[in-house]
């Protein structure tokens, strides 16, 4: 099936790859080449087995059958460390950095840059942090390399992941969703040095589920669908625009597929949440919206625009301070806030963007995890583990989470059905405000469009929604209104006909927008 | 289509095991060791003295003490956390108990002797905090009674435990001082009290009787044998920590906060009660192993009495398969920690092993049971 014959070396071949966890196969006979100076496209659905496969090339899993050459020679990756010495970089789908260190020492750590001679023993912070600089500023993040990465922002950390990455001086590098978490101008910037990369010779695998960036930068895509390799297309041969996504999108799921924005309906009259005069320290500078009742209410802005932080002040994971005659009202009551649970009382709930480190417990399982926030409505007074499992059932067909069992550890499931299972956590508590951050982030395009239509059909029960998301199209697709955040403050409200996308990129980048991308 | 099982299912012992409970592990070690044991007597001629019911019944019994605190520890290590101060606790709430009993039994002798003592002039034996609680027990008509002392001194233990633990959960969660450095200052604390009670000597009860019935005592069983008090009490404390831990909305938050706190914290959890519950648990623990140990000596030496008794609880624990890091804790392992500890002992005994090589035993079969329980390799 692979159209492997045409090229004569590939720097590396996957041969026949199976991978067995317990009940589940992941792979089951992959083939695959990958060729220097070529950008590889891996799509499929949630599940489907992108990073298990990118796991074993990446010498983090080892594969139950199958063989993986590497310049014709058939290896044994025993390690990540292998895979490193053979020049294989990795960017893995979840974070990855040490919280307490510093960006520039997240950057080179197992790679310290010391220095020589009878200094050798010791760390040459100089080195280190110019090294930093210059692959930042290689991607134009705007980072400060001696920032502990614990205070940088999801979209932040996956830049230092990124610039960590090609601080390798890889052959092979392979991305996992890298830009599921970065706005336009970040993934902008990274698919420049994608393209630089193949130039210098560089195989590169790009794994994505935003289809339109797959095409756009590869030169071959491979779908994979229950772990077997379907196809490989150029993005020549699927046409162009939409009709190009769509149709690579039919491939993955293996039937038509529709659009996936499903038609509005209006929003009530009603104003559910009103926010006056809300500054998060450093952060947020007195910001004020409101959101109608049944209303879907987008927040759109660039990487440190202050939308995640507005949001946890809201639920009060921030401290927040209020300029007079400022405060957060509740369906007409003041809200007094004071830490998320106080919120999760009023009947707000906060999807956090950050999965791995503040939605879900990892060391538990999915049934648990989806009833955590909501675990009051199953105790009687004994937790009715029948009930839970019911309730988890129901998600995982409503969703459709490919789990194994109910109540598997959830770090067994794929990356993006963790994503559905924090999202399913929080609809379980029934809450009147739900603000969704990164709601749909590495969610393939078929359960991106059932997570819609769940929105949707909760705003029909009088759910109020916040979206914040990185992804334009999700957010104009869905939305009714859509406020543009730049540097902390609101920049603008766009509805109807003013909120298409280069209004928000407008308004998110400033006025100056050169001077913006000029100070990155 | 991963959601229904492949048909090929790849090196099934690996699967069969991946199954397995993790005390299994520690389960197998102790049936091994029984086996060792008992082969080894019976070879030697000593017939199967070690598999006699009074013989296993004992062991449980010596061990059920450090066994009840074990079970809080696990709760404990669930968290995420850890309590050295146990074993101190025990010697002070135990010798405090033991102290308020006496006062209330020998009431009327420490009113007469006060009182004597002012007559002829000289310094009274009995401090005027002392007297002043005499005074008081007489008062409400309990002076001198045995039943009463010692209900008022297991009281005491049982009101005392739970209060240090809430304390150090305080500490540990408005303080946001590691529960490390909290309980190890119990550690030094609590001892030192103890030891400043009775200047450094020992504890003993002046109920001759009644006092020593939960500790001493037991359910008849067949053929002359007992079932110790102390044992059924491990036995209802493992019962009730398991339905806590597995069962209720309570040990969820436990596990959820051990394995990842901020995630918990995010989902709304009281993070801060739930550690507060849990320490106070640890403490109700050591006051429930307090009052037993103390009722079985019908004394507390308060330089010997829970000697150590945070590091038995702690390697049963961890033999049995909870994580010091926290988010993984099976009650079911622990106990097999505990008998596991109590059969190793037991065992070295019977082989005449030197005595001063005991500990070595120990602690190999301790690091021995961790190492071969790291089947997650990543988790660990
Ligand atoms: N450690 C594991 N134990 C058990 N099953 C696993 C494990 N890791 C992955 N799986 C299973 O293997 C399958 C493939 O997972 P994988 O992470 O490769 O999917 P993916 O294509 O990367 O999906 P996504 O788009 O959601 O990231 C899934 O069904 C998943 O549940
Ligand atoms: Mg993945």
């Amino acid at each position: 099936m692979s159209v492997a014959a045409d090229a004569s070396n590939p720097l590396i071949a996957v041969r026949g790859i199976v991978k067995d966890f317990a009940a589940t196969r992941a792979l089951d006979g992959v083939n695959l080449d990958i060729r220097a100076g070529e950008v590889l496209g891996l799509v499929g659905e949630n599940g489907a087995g992108k990073s298990t496969l990118m796991k074993v090339l990446g010498g983090i899993e080892t594969p139950t059958a199958g063989s993986v050459s590497i310049d014709g020679h058939i290896m044994n990756l025993r390690g990540p460390a292998d895979a490193q010495r053979l020049g294989i970089a990795m960017i893995h789908q979840e974070l990855n950095l040490v919280d307490e260190l510093t960006v520039a020492d997240n950057i080179f750590l197992g790679r310290e840059r010391v220095h020589v001679g009878a200094g050798r023993w010791f760390v040459d912070r100089a080195v280190t942090r110019a090294g930093a600089w210059k692959w930042l500023a290689e991607i134009s993040a705007d980072i400060d390399p001696d920032t502990p990465v614990k205070r940088l922002s999801i979209a932040q950390k996956q830049m230092v992941e990124i610039a960590r990455a090609l601080s390798c001086d890889a052959r092979v590098l392979i991305m996992d969703e890298p830009t599921a978490v970065l706005t336009a101008r970040e993934t902008t910037a990274l698919l420049a040095e994608v393209r630089r990369l193949r130039g210098r010779g560089v195989a590169i695998v790009y794994i994505s589920h935003l289809l339109g960036e797959v095409l756009g930068v590869c030169d071959r895509v491979v779908v994979l669908r229950d772990g077997r390799l379907v196809t490989v297309v150029t993005p020549g041969e699927l046409g162009t625009g939409h009709v190009a996504e769509a149709r690579l999108a039919s491939l993955m799921v293996g039937r038509e597929m529709a659009d996936h924005f499903p038609p509005r309906e209006p929003s009530r009259p009603g104003v559910v949440l009103e926010v006056k005069g809300l500054s998060v320290a450093g952060r947020v500078e007195e910001a004020g919206f409101t959101l109608h009742d049944g209303e879907i209410l987008g927040f759109a802005g660039l990487i440190g625009a202050g939308r995640t932080e507005l949001a946890e002040g809201i639920v009060g994971l921030r401290r927040v301070a209020f300029s007079d005659g400022g405060g957060i009202t509740l369906s007409g009551k003041p809200l007094k806030i004071g830490d998320v649970r106080d919120s999760v009382e009023a009947g707000i709930a906060y999807l956090s963007e950050d999965r791995k480190g503040h939605g879900l417990v990892l060391g538990m399982g999915v049934a648990e995890n989806t009833t955590l926030a909501a675990l009051r409505g199953f105790c009687r007074p004994l937790i009715d583990r029948g009930a839970e499992e019911v309730v988890t059932a129901e998600y995982v067909r409503a969703l459709s989470i490919r789990v194994g069992g109910l109540r598997d550890r959830i770090d067994t499931l794929s990356g993006g059905n963790q994503q559905k299972i924090a999202l399913a956590k929080w609809l379980q508590t029934g809450p009147k405000v739900l603000i969704l951050d990164e709601p749909t982030r590495g969610v393939d395009i078929g359960a991106k469009e059932e997570i819609y239509r769940h929105i949707q059909m909760l705003t029909r029960r009088g759910v109020s929604c916040i979206v914040i998301s990185s992804e334009l199209n999700e957010l104009l697709g869905l939305c009714h209104r859509v406020i543009v955040m730049r540097r902390g403050r609101i920049a603008a409200t766009l509805d109807g006909a003013a909120a298409t996308e280069e209004g928000v990129m407008y308004h998110a980048a400033g006025v100056g927008a050169t001077d913006a991308m000029g100070d990155a | 289509m991963s959601d229904t099982p492949t048909p090929s299912q790849p090196r099934p012992f690996r699967r069969w095991l991946d199954r397995l409970p993790q005390w299994a592990g520690p389960l197998a070690a102790l049936m091994l060791l029984v086996i060792y044991t008992v082969a080894h007597e019976f070879l030697r001629g000593g017939g199967l003295a070690f598999l006699r019911p009074e013989n296993l019944i004992n062991i449980v019994y010596q061990w059920s003490f450090v066994g009840i605190i074990a079970i809080g520890m696990t709760l404990a290590m669930t968290l995420g956390g850890i309590d050295l101060s146990v074993g101190s606790l025990v010697a002070f709430i135990g010798g405090l108990g033991i102290w308020v009993m006496n006062t209330v039994i020998t009431a009327p002798g420490i009113i007469q002797s006060v009182r004597e003592s002012a007559e002829i002039g000289i310094t009274p034996d009995y401090g005027a905090f002392r007297a002043a609680m005499a005074h008081a027990f007489v008062s409400i008509g309990v002076g001198g009674s045995e039943a009463w002392g010692a209900a008022a001194g297991m009281a005491v233990m049982l009101v005392v435990g739970p209060l240090a633990g809430l304390l150090h959960g305080v500490l540990i969660a408005k303080g946001r001082i590691s529960p490390l450095i909290v309980t190890l200052g119990g550690l030094a604390a609590y001892r030192s009290l103890a030891q400043s009670l009775v200047d450094g000597g020992e504890f003993r009860s002046s109920s001759p009787v009644i006092f020593g019935y939960l500790g001493q005592g037991g359910i008849p069983l067949f053929g002359g044998l007992r079932l110790p008090y102390p044992v059924i009490f491990f036995a209802l404390a493992a019962v009730a920590a398991y339905v806590l831990l597995n069962r209720t909305r309570y040990g969820r938050y436990v596990t959820a906060i051990g394995c990842n706190e901020r995630a918990a914290v995010y989902s709304a959890i009281p993070v801060g009660r739930i550690k507060m519950l849990t320490y106070t648990l640890v403490g109700l623990a050591s006051a429930v192993s307090a009052l037993l140990v103390s009722s079985r000596m019908n004394s507390v030496s308060s330089g010997q009495t829970g000697l150590f008794y945070e590091l038995d609880a702690i390697a049963a624990v961890v033999v049995g398969g909870t994580r010091m890091r926290g988010g993984a804790g099976t009650i079911a392992g622990t106990v097999i920690g505990v008998l596991m500890l109590g059969v190793i002992g037991n065992m070295l005994n019977m082989l005449d092993a030197p005595v001063y090589l005991q500990g070595l035993v120990k602690g190999v079969v301790i690091v021995a049971a961790v190492l071969v329980q790291r089947r997650d390799g990543r988790e660990s």
